[in-house]
């Protein structure tokens, strides 16, 4: 009995739903969160009496067909690029972008990362660093008792140096695009690697070609709206349930006609 | 003397295919863009030995067959989704889609951008555009789609003029019943069945349209179908039951 098999590929397509909305939510506060969507399409069919097909030698045509489905599908569960929410934090090395740009990261093997979490801090030689100590591209160092750190929006980082009055200019943190960012492969940690998905990396300034703008002591949010999320998660639950109602009545259905004949 | 247990099989291998569909749309209750499929079915009259002759005439045997699926075109419920990506169309028109095997029409809006910049299905088939597919460009942001289709986008720093990047094709058929399902969300067109241009439907940017599966019908039609199922299995047990009893009777030699 086919219903059996289809039931259970819409199990499966249902207990992925809700691992994506479950990540979704347990994310709900991280820095730079993208949420994800698991997106489905229908499986192949079962031509039995295909449309359009002969009827008679008169010339006449089945208007209609026997089309069979086969079930449900995981096409892909594409991140959701969307501007979280600025949250302002006081702290001079928070930044967030406003806009399409990410910023680039220098990973322990010398390879780029790309992220949206912009909390920053310096490590023991003054070096901008992500949370888990992996430079900001380009490495901008801060000098020892300087003060006044500045980020503008155009990412130029500016201090004040000790006995001068007049900030000066360390360095200028650029932003990079990707034509496709929902193909950037996620390593956890708030980062993503480029893939053949999404296109080469554009590096770029902050307020040109839309990159947006930086905005310093703030973060951003995870783009995660909890509403929409747990009324995803209550639909994909009884959808969950109405595939294993299915499955139990192709079940009774075939015990009836194992039960027929004693 | 068989019939009545054929007749049954007729009827016990028609529910358990409409069984089939109810469990395929169910299993897609959560599909965007998804247009539930359902059964019909026909009487078959037997064309055996009958004798009409006599005054009451011999009855013909009716079996019953699944004649078609059709599907449901009804507009399925919108989800407001706030991506620029995602595109409900409400009306009858459906999206055309480019795949290797020649065009196909959907109505999942779920759109993304490849690594060339153009627009695709989830299944990374190009989206096509009144004039082949669209393509964005590497500066381009703040994508909006207007209610017929056209795309525009704001480029590089300019922040006020918008750019055009095409208008998604829509287009209708006269008889939609007569549409393929392919599987992937995708429609295929049977020969014959040609494509119109829709002007009257409308694009709603950020929203997206859900399975037309109506869970609480298909729920109802299932327990139909598992109820019917166990009638016959109960007329066919009386019926072998019966049997049963006149062999043994009947077949009773007194010693």
């Amino acid at each position: 009995m086919r219903a059996l098999y289809t039931a259970a590929t819409g199990m499966a397509a249902q207990e992925l739903n809700v691992q994506v909305i479950s990540n979704n939510i347990a994310n709900m506060r991280t820095t730079g969160y993208k949420k994800q969507r698991a997106a489905f399409q229908d499986l192949i069919y079962d031509h039995v009496r295909r449309i359009g097909a002969q009827a008679s030698d008169q010339g006449t045509i089945l208007p209609v067909g026997i089309d069979i489905g086969g079930g449900v599908k995981t096409v892909g569960t594409p991140r959701l690029m969307g501007q979280g929410t600025l949250s302002p934090t006081g702290n001079d090395l928070d930044i967030a972008v406003r806009g399409e740009g990410m910023f680039k990261i220098q990973m322990p093997d010398g390879t780029f990362a790309y992220t949206r979490d912009g909390s920053f801090t310096t490590d023991q030689q003054g070096r901008i660093v992500n949370a888990q100590g992996n430079l900001l591209q380009p490495t901008i160092t801060i000098p020892q008792n300087s003060s006044g750190i500045t980020i503008n929006t155009q990412g130029q980082v500016s201090v004040t140096l000790p006995g001068s009055t007049t900030p000066s200019i360390l360095g200028q943190i650029s932003l990079t695009r990707f034509m496709n960012k929902a193909g950037l492969q996620p390593i956890g940690d708030n980062l993503f690697t480029e893939t053949p998905a999404s296109g080469p990396p554009q590096d770029g300034i902050a307020t040109l070609d839309g990159y947006g703008d930086i905005q310093q002591r703030n973060l951003e949010q995870a783009n995660v709206e909890v509403v929409s999320e747990i009324s995803d998660l209550i639909a994909a639950q009884r959808a969950y349930e109405m595939n294993a109602k299915i499955i139990s009545a192709a079940d009774q259905m075939l015990q009836s006609t194992a039960n027929m004949f004693r | 003397m068989e019939n009545n247990l054929l007749i049954g099989l007729s009827r016990q291998v028609s529910l358990e295919r409409q069984l089939d569909v109810v469990a395929n749309n169910v299993a897609n209750i959560n599909t965007n863009g998804f247009k539930a499929d359902q059964s019909l079915f026909e009487e078959y009259l037997m064309s055996g030995a009958h004798q009409d002759n006599f005054i009451g005439r011999d009855r013909r045997v009716s079996f019953v067959q699944d004649r078609a699926t059709f599907h449901d075109l009804s507009q399925g419920p919108t989800q407001e989704t706030h991506n620029p990506l995602d595109v409900a169309i409400d009306g009858n028109a459906f999206l055309v889609v480019q795949t290797p095997g020649g065009e196909r029409y959907t109505r999942d809006g779920s759109l993304q951008v490849n690594s060339a910049g153009q627009l695709v299905t989830a299944g990374g088939y190009p989206v096509m555009g009144a004039n082949g597919p669209i393509t964005l460009q590497q500066t381009d942001h703040d994508v909006t789609i207007s209610a017929d289709g056209t795309i525009t986008v704001l480029e590089g720093a300019d922040t006020r003029i918008d750019s055009v990047r095409g208008k998604l094709r829509l287009v209708s058929f006269a008889d939609p019943q007569k549409l393929v399902k392919d599987g992937s969300n995708l429609f295929s067109a049977a020969a014959g069945v040609a494509p119109q241009a829709d002007t009257a439907a409308r694009v709603k940017q950020g929203f997206i349209e859900k399975s037309n599966v109506n869970a609480v019908a298909e729920m109802s039609r299932m327990i139909e179908v598992n109820r019917a199922y166990t009638q016959v299995t109960a007329m066919l047990q009386q019926q072998s039951d019966l049997r049963k009893s006149a062999i043994e009777k009947l077949a009773d030699v007194p010693a």
